[in-house]
């Protein structure tokens, strides 16, 4: 892409998550939404594949839809209300709406059908972009609206994530479907905690952050995208794919993996609120999410097909990717463990 | 549209003559179901060499419960099998499968049943002279397709060129007609042995597609036959084909992406008048390791702007 086409787009993605945080006015958080949106289709039709364009037109039409679902809502409370403050969404309906389209705008179940096949048409890079930098603004709005949300809708869409997540993800091939039935599962945990304790929805984003973004840097640097062509990539990147495993381990929530961080706080914070029935179907739903990326750590490092070359390593010689940015999400994909005090520091 | 004419005397014994067009009516035959959703084209298609069903509507309404079991027991066991097969593993193969498979045989020629597979059309359809017709082969092992091939374009006043014929498999249904997809993308190359006359064919492929637009877009190569007594292995690998929308081929040209395949076909158009035969054994997918083109064709921008 030209590359001024291409920093246009990208300050332009920054500064509609930018507006949507700095905002306290509800059009303002609509505008940044809006603003994400758009610059995010060009790069997403970059590659002029039908699929790919099939991608953007079905994210341009759940986004869009959830945009004006959002204007409606804040619009609803504002005439019955007066009120256009974010936090200050009060009334019922205005706030179920705002929840139903802010679900839909990160892929939460049940509005998460367009996930899957969205990230499956597009190219990893753009599947990064897609899972981790367009959640920042809606959950920044959601954090701060949970408290005014009914709780039972929140537990609801939290538990239905993470069982949608998990169910979903089983019987994948396509590595960017899994990783996309990942973020609908991950989305549920951070969901549900939010009315109870926010700064862990927090916490659960930035971990899921690092994680995703290693596994999909790591994927891009071998150019996999399905689950054959993990089976070989051992003997082109055996430490790649080791730290690669690790880190599908880590989203699965093992510890000592930082993924384990956030589903530990989560599930102490829910046995402290006496939800255990609800702790325990999370806990549940997060074996099922933990099965789909142990059967690709299987696949990747604990089996070695026949079917590769007859030399034990074929010549690895050096890419001309940039590493840094995968060996800084992969070490802190896994290894925040240990500061999980500083960490919850930081936040609380 | 083809119109069957019969004769036939009323009760005075006048002859009448009534024209009648067959395929308004929903056929009943066995193979459609009273919960098939398909159009009608898919319900009564008609393969080329059966004589036409000539009887009255009246005649074709087969009402009785049997009928409706049947339908519900085929569609309710299909949805029972996807559930089920949820627990062996992705598309109802074991992982393992997905992790090490080289070769899978997609269609294979062993019994008159497999032809229900497979659609056969000429250009009849648009008032031309040509003959397809497709049988099994010796011992029943193969799928024979044999006609006559006639260039002379019809006399409509549009058409200038005609002459083709081809071979189509049906789009897999799932329970409900529910359309499936081939996933094919562990493989990279299409392995099949045929038999040919020495005519050059073409190997089309359609892919799942999302707006109407591409409805009609299809990946096609060549397949040159030898015409010999002998067996021809084809290897062609998915990097050669090229995108082509109603016969005429793109200029803004991509790869086949093979996670969401919907059907193969071969077809004859080389303007030879004259029979044609292909005699084909099986139509197989292979991974090649050493072939590591992804695209064969330039996908760079031809007139950049500056």
């Amino acid at each position: 892409m030209n590359p001024y086409v291409l920093t246009i787009l990208l300050s332009s993605l920054g500064l509609g998550t930018t507006m949507t945080f700095a905002s306290s006015h509800w059009l303002l958080a609509w505008m940044g939404l809006e603003i994400n949106t758009l610059a995010i289709i060009p790069l997403m039709t970059q590659q002029h594949h039908p699929r790919a364009v099939e991608a953007a037109t079905k994210y341009f039409l759940t986004q869009a839809t959830a945009a004006a679902m959002i204007l409606f809502a804040a619009a609803t409370n504002a005439w019955m209300m007066g009120e256009w403050d974010i936090n200050n969404l009060s009334h019922p309906m205005a706030s179920s709406m705002m929840m139903a389209a802010l679900a839909l705008k990160i892929g939460l179940a049940p509005m998460h059908f367009w996930l899957p096949e969205v990230l499956q048409g597009l190219d990893l890079p753009t599947g990064l972009i897609l899972s981790t930098w367009q959640k920042l603004a809606p959950l920044a709005l959601i954090i701060q609206v949970a408290h005014t949300i009914n709780p039972t809708m929140l537990t609801l869409l939290g538990l239905l994530s993470a069982l949608v997540g998990g169910w979903g993800g089983l019987n994948q091939t396509q590595i960017r479907k899994i990783l996309g039935y990942s973020s609908i599962a991950h989305m549920g945990w951070m969901i549900i905690i939010s009315q109870y304790a926010p700064h862990l929805t927090l916490l659960t984003l930035t971990m899921y952050l690092f994680m995703t973004s290693a596994a999909f840097l790591s994927l891009k640097m071998t150019s996999t995208t399905n689950i054959m062509t993990m089976t070989t990539m051992w003997s082109k990147a055996p430490m790649l794919a080791s730290t690669m495993a690790l880190t599908l381990l880590s989203l699965g929530g093992l510890p000592p993996l930082t993924g384990f961080m956030p589903k530990w706080l989560i599930l102490q914070e829910m046995a402290k609120q006496q939800l255990p029935l609800t702790a325990t179907i999370m806990a549940m739903a997060a074996l099922l999410s933990l099965y789909f990326y142990l059967r690709l750590c299987y696949a990747m490092t604990l089996t070695i097909s026949p079917n590769t070359t007859n030399a034990t390593m074929p010549w690895r010689t050096y890419t001309t990717q940039s590493t840094i940015t995968l060996a800084l999400f992969t070490t802190t994909a896994l290894g925040l463990l240990p500061m999980t005090p500083a960490i919850m520091t930081l936040l609380t | 549209m083809a119109l069957s004419r019969t004769t036939f005397k009323t009760l005075f014994g006048i002859p009448r003559v009534i024209y009648r067009q067959p395929l308004s009516f929903p056929s009943t035959s066995p193979s459609s179901c009273i919960l098939s959703t398909r159009g009608a084209y898919e319900r009564d298609y008609r393969r080329p060499g059966q004589a036409p069903d000539t009887r009255w509507p009246w005649q074709k309404i087969r009402f009785d419960f049997s009928k409706g079991v049947e339908g519900i027991r085929k569609h309710f066991g299909l949805l029972k099998d996807e559930f089920v097969n949820r627990w062996t593993g992705p598309e109802g193969k074991p992982l393992i499968n997905h992790m090490l498979e080289q070769t899978q045989v997609q269609w294979e020629f062993r019994g008159p049943e497999s032809l229900n597979q497979w659609i056969v059309s000429s250009d009849q359809e648009i008032g031309g002279h040509s003959a397809a017709y497709i049988k099994t082969g010796r011992n029943n092992t193969t799928c024979f397709l044999y006609g006559m091939l006639c260039s002379t374009p019809p006399r409509d006043g549009e058409t200038r060129y005609s002459g083709y014929c081809t071979m189509r498999s049906k789009q897999p249904l799932g329970s409900f007609d529910r359309k499936k997809h081939y996933d094919w993308s562990n493989f990279n190359t299409l392995h099949m042995r045929i038999r040919g006359d020495g005519r050059p064919w073409m190997v089309n492929i359609s892919a799942e597609t999302y707006f109407s637009h591409q409805r009609d877009d299809i990946y096609s190569y060549f397949l040159y036959t030898r015409g010999g007594p002998y067996w021809q292995d084809v290897k062609i690998p998915f990097s050669k084909f090229f995108l082509s929308s109603r016969g005429r081929i793109q200029d803004d040209q991509h790869a086949l992406w093979l996670d969401k395949v919907n059907s193969i076909g071969f077809t004859l158009g080389d303007k030879a008048d004259g029979p044609f035969q292909l005699e084909i054994d099986f139509i197989a997918l292979c991974n090649d390791h050493a072939h590591t083109e992804e695209f064969a064709y330039e996908l760079y921008k031809r007139n950049p702007e500056v």
